[in-house]
């Protein structure tokens, strides 16, 4: 809200109370009136700054009138920058028009210079602070929350807010004391619906008490505060933590006791236990006594029956015993999920084979006894699931074929029959299989999706979006749910189609290479042009997703302080912070990069050749097809688009864009982030290195060699696999053949790289 | 590996999202499953897999044999090995108008991967999601809609959870099916399942 200046006249006349009239109705989203008035005051006098200020975000805000309201309304700031940038209010209105635009970095300028120059708004600091948080300028952040909080005691989110600031400054101590200080004024007013604030404020606290390793002192703390605390668990997990680093690990094993009481289901309790009660080096024996013990107390639970199998040694008989007593009843009873669940014990090879005894010996020997004949069809599900792992690909067919005999109707079966197909490469028949599955089931979404996935594998596209929009929301208007799966954020089709899409691009284009016909040519030559695209287009609409995710911050900025819930927004600012280097991100940059390397490639190489084409003349017959050919390719954008009205369907435009742009800077724009948030990634370090190396900057690709080589030593392995050996010997000859080969480089650069090559990798052979 | 029932964190969200995307037709935007954690961050819960504890407890295996690759690009991994089978997601009744001021939770969503579907796992992240909303919220009750086509779930609500049905919405859903409003009232001591046989007293030795 922009208050205006009361009794300070600039101008002392009409102009000014229009403008003060105006700003009323622009807060109070009345923009058209407000225009009119603000027009009336720049007819008498165009050089009205704040007026002028006032007009560009008025023209932001209105519905759309003509092309350029971006530009339009950029001009009007700019006057009124130009005509009186000392102006708070000017200033003020200037920060609003960037936050509107989300161009925070430019709005928390403004916003600044307006308090400099003497605005005594002080609602403009939390503004500020919202965007200093995003933009991860903590200094500032705790400045202005610092200021603010002078100015609004009143209210404990202020407090909770400077806390933050504090502890995102790493000034631990600080943060507690702000904490604690509200905590203690505000203890004799709370109402019954503070309470829950309370709380969380509180375990904030003992959480920073905690991070300063000052163990009994939190555990102090935290006892004393346990009336206030609500959330049970929070506390018992907390005090079992410093017990344990207090290596008080009795008292400390009682309490995980009493978490594994709430929920017996996770994992991570039982591992504390056994390391408060010491017993990862006792004999096997012992352990064993421990989980028979746990299982009792929680017979419905998995991990204290399972949890023995890890650690039980195959050569242990006990071994064989606890296997059999977990996988008979299961296979009794018929719980699909048992063998992903047993499938990580399978990386030890020696316990997969006693695996495969005890089921075997139960197929021959209590498999005849059991009456109930869904006991077999489970069990040949288990058998093939288990085979497929082995990539016995005919046996596990013969047992999926079995079961599938005898319950044609069971939708499972066909997801494993289908997986076995796409192993033995018949993507086809896998696609086929598993739509059989679906259509057994219409009713039930996750097999659809695993239709769907498998119809993208099978460069299946249309088919597969018609499959998956029988589950999206049809708007009017539309003929499948392609759009509306870009507006619910559903990366997982984005991927798998941009790579379906990026497969249908490389068929085609190795099919134009062998093709002789002109004509054919020509419809090829645009298939290809469409594939590349879309392909490009959908690995972007995942990137964009991430921007929303990013964005989609700014709100908690200041919810959170407000609902009290500190410790998970700190958890939300962290997770933000790397959000890059998410699995999904990844695959999606993986795919971007390649296409970006290959578009390097043909920017660098031949000249665009499509002259040749449009000149050629046009006979009646050809007319004709060409009106077909475009009324097919109008039908295909429809079905393609991934927003209403999209003016890029085919996301020609962005090749387009891109051709004619610095792609390798382009590429490396998007690797920026990933050089902190997915330092642990190889992709990271891969692309990197030949992003360096066509740009020519020869020290950082042999330090992005480096990288991605330390990376295999960090993870626990000192021996560096085959496969990753060749990649770096790869990586170094393209790097020594490049340095040889380029005659611009700087010979004392030249130097520096090869000594760098011969004194990190001595083997090397030129 | 044995399956983690777990309290939800914002590192979920995005597996969450892809959960809810595979298993059902009603679906958010990332920043709705944001609101739900920084709102009621005890409410939530996932059920997880874990891969890596298997290379940690078993001697036999040599990590040096492990090849080092980067996460798996599937949407479900949150993290290396860790991927995300079932969520349910649940919140507090915050509608200002709502017609009854009585705290009262609210389940949004629950599904579970069908590969994992019948062995107690839905239950299982129900009870824990009660439980905290009771202890946490003070919640008396809680509420959820159900198509009335789902078996599986009016199974799982009615018969193992013990929810009533309260009425029922015509043309609730987008493509016009009803819904059953179910609500089940809230008691800290009845919530989590207790073995028959035994019970840990938490102060004898265990070994
Ligand atoms: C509903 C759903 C969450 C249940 O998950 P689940 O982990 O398989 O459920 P559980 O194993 O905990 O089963 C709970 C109970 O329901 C029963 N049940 C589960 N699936 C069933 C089915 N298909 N038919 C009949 N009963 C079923 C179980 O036998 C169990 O009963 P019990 O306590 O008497 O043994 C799961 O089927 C799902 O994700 N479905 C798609 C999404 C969905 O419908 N969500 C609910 C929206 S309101």
């Amino acid at each position: 809200m922009v208050v205006g200046k009361k009794g300070i006249p600039i101008i002392s006349n009409k102009e000014d109370a229009n403008f003060r009239e105006a700003l009323k109705l622009f807060d109070s989203k009345q923009y058209k009136k407000a225009l009119k008035l603000i027009d009336l005051n720049l007819k008498k006098n165009s050089n009205h700054a704040e007026s002028l200020a006032l007009k560009g975000n008025l023209i932001l805000n209105l519905p759309a009138n003509g092309e350029n309201k971006e530009s339009d309304s950029l001009s009007y700031i700019n006057k009124a920058i130009a005509k009186d940038s000392s102006n708070y209010l000017v200033d003020h209105l200037i920060g609003i028009y960037y936050r509107s635009k989300e161009n925070y970095f430019e709005a928390s300028k403004w916003l600044k210079l307006s308090l400099d120059n003497g605005s005594p708004n002080k609602a403009i600091l939390r503004d500020l602070s919202f965007m200093q948080v995003h933009l991860r300028d903590y200094k500032s952040l705790k400045e202005s929350r610092q200021i603010y909080l002078e100015h609004q005691p009143g209210y404990r989110a202020n407090w909770t807010g400077l806390a933050i600031a504090q502890y995102l400054n790493n000034e631990l101590t600080n943060s507690i004391n702000t904490l604690s200080k509200i905590e203690d004024i505000i203890t004799p007013h709370l109402n019954a619906s503070d309470l829950y604030e309370h709380n969380e404020c509180t375990l904030f606290k003992n959480k920073i008490y905690g991070e300063l390793k000052d163990y009994s002192k939190a555990l102090e703390v935290l006892e004393g505060d346990e009336s206030k605390i609500l959330d049970k668990l929070s506390y018992l997990e907390y005090r079992a933590k410093y017990l344990l680093m207090m290596d008080d690990k009795k008292s400390a094993s009682k309490i995980y006791r009493a978490l594994i009481k709430r929920n017996p289901d996770n994992v991570a309790y039982y591992n504390l236990l056994e390391l408060s009660l010491d017993t990862i080096n006792k004999p096997v024996e012992t352990r064993v006594k421990l989980y028979e013990k746990l299982s009792n107390f929680y017979p419905k639970s998995d991990p204290p029956k399972f949890l023995p199998l890890t650690f039980i040694p195959s050569t242990n008989p006990i071994f064989e015993t606890k296997v059999k007593e977990y996988l008979i009843p299961q296979l009794i009873k018929g719980v699909p999920a048992l063998f992903v669940n047993v499938k990580p014990l399978y990386k030890n090879q020696s316990k997969s084979e006693i695996i495969e005894k005890v089921v075997l010996e139960f197929v021959d020997n209590e498999l005849p006894n059991i009456q109930n004949p869904t006991v077999s069809v489970w069990t040949n599900y288990y058998l093939s699931q288990h085979y497929l792992y082995k990539k016995e690909l005919i046996k596990a067919m013969e047992y999926i074929n079995i079961a599938i005999t005898h319950s044609p109707t069971l939708v499972e079966l066909y997801i494993i029959k289908s997986r076995i197909l796409k192993h033995e490469n018949k993507i086809a028949e896998a696609m086929e299989v598993m739509n059989e599955g679906r259509e057994l089931d219409l009713q039930d979404r996750f097999i659809n999706s695993k239709a769907t996935k498998y119809m993208l594998r099978n460069n299946c596209v249309n088919e597969a979006i018609d499959t998956i929009s029988l589950f999206t929301k049809l708007d009017e208007g539309t003929i499948n749910g392609c759009k509306d799966l870009h507006i619910m954020q559903v990366n997982w089709i984005l991927i798998e189609s941009g790579e379906a899409y990026n497969r249908l691009y490389s068929h085609y284009k190795l099919q134009l290479e062998s093709q002789e016909n002109d004509t054919d040519k020509e419809e090829i030559q645009e298939l290809v042009e469409i594939y590349k695209g879309l392909s490009l287009k959908r690995f972007q609409s995942v990137l964009k997703n991430f921007e929303i995710f990013y964005a989609d911050q700014y709100d908690f900025h200041s919810y959170c302080m407000r609902r009290g819930t500190p410790r998970d927004y700190i958890d939300l600012i962290k997770w933000e912070d790397k959000i890059h280097s998410t699995p999904v991100y990844i695959r999606a940059l993986k795919g971007l990069t390649n296409l970006y390397f290959e578009l390097y490639e043909e920017q660098k190489g031949t000249p665009p050749t499509d002259d040749d084409i449009q000149v050629k003349k046009i006979n009646k017959k050809q007319k004709k097809a060409q009106v077909q050919a475009n009324k097919k390719r109008q039908e295909f954008a429809t079905r393609v688009e991934s927003e209403k009205d999209d003016s890029d369907p085919f996301g020609i435009n962005l090749i387009n864009n891109l051709l004619s742009d610095d792609i390798l800077t382009k590429l490396y724009e998007l690797y920026k982030p990933l050089i902190v948030e997915g330092k642990d990634l190889l992709l990271t370090w891969e692309s990197l290195f030949k992003i360096y190396l066509y740009q020519g900057k020869y020290v950082l690709a042999l330090s992005a060699i480096k990288n991605f080589h330390k990376l295999l030593n960090n993870n626990g392995t000192t021996t560096t696999t085959t496969k990753h050996c060749k990649i770096i010997s790869n990586m170094l000859i393209a790097l020594s053949d490049t340095l040889n080969s380029d005659i611009d480089v700087n010979p004392a650069i030249k130097k520096v790289v090869e000594k760098g090559i011969i004194s990190s990798y001595p083997d090397f052979e030129k | 590996m044995g399956i983690t029932i777990r309290q939800a964190t914002i590192n979920d969200i995005q597996a969450m999202q892809n959960a809810n995307l595979h298993n059902l037709p009603e679906n958010y935007q990332l920043k709705y499953y944001m609101y739900h954690i920084l709102s009621w961050p005890q409410a939530s819960y996932v059920a997880t897999t874990y891969d890596e504890i298997i290379n940690i407890n078993d001697q036999e295996i040599n990590l040096d044999e492990i090849e080092v690759t980067d996460a798996k690009g599937d949407v479900s991994y949150i993290n290396k090995g860790e991927k995300i089978i079932g969520y349910v997601l649940g919140k507090m009744e915050d509608d200002p108008d709502a017609k009854d001021k009585i705290p009262h939770g609210h389940i949004t969503s629950l599904s579970v991967m069908r590969t994992y579907r019948r062995m107690g796992i839905a239950e299982k992240l129900m009870r824990q999601s009660l439980y905290a909303m009771c202890e946490c919220f003070n919640a008396k009750y809680v509420s959820l809609h159900v198509r009335k086509s789902n078996r599986a779930a009016l199974h799982l609500y009615r018969d193992s959870l013990q929810f009533k049905i309260e009425s029922i919405e015509k043309s609730y859903y987008q493509d016009g099916e009803d819904a059953y409003a179910m609500r089940l009232d809230l008691e800290l001591d009845k919530l989590l399942s207790k073995s028959i046989e035994e019970e840990d007293d938490l102060e004898t030795d265990l070994i």
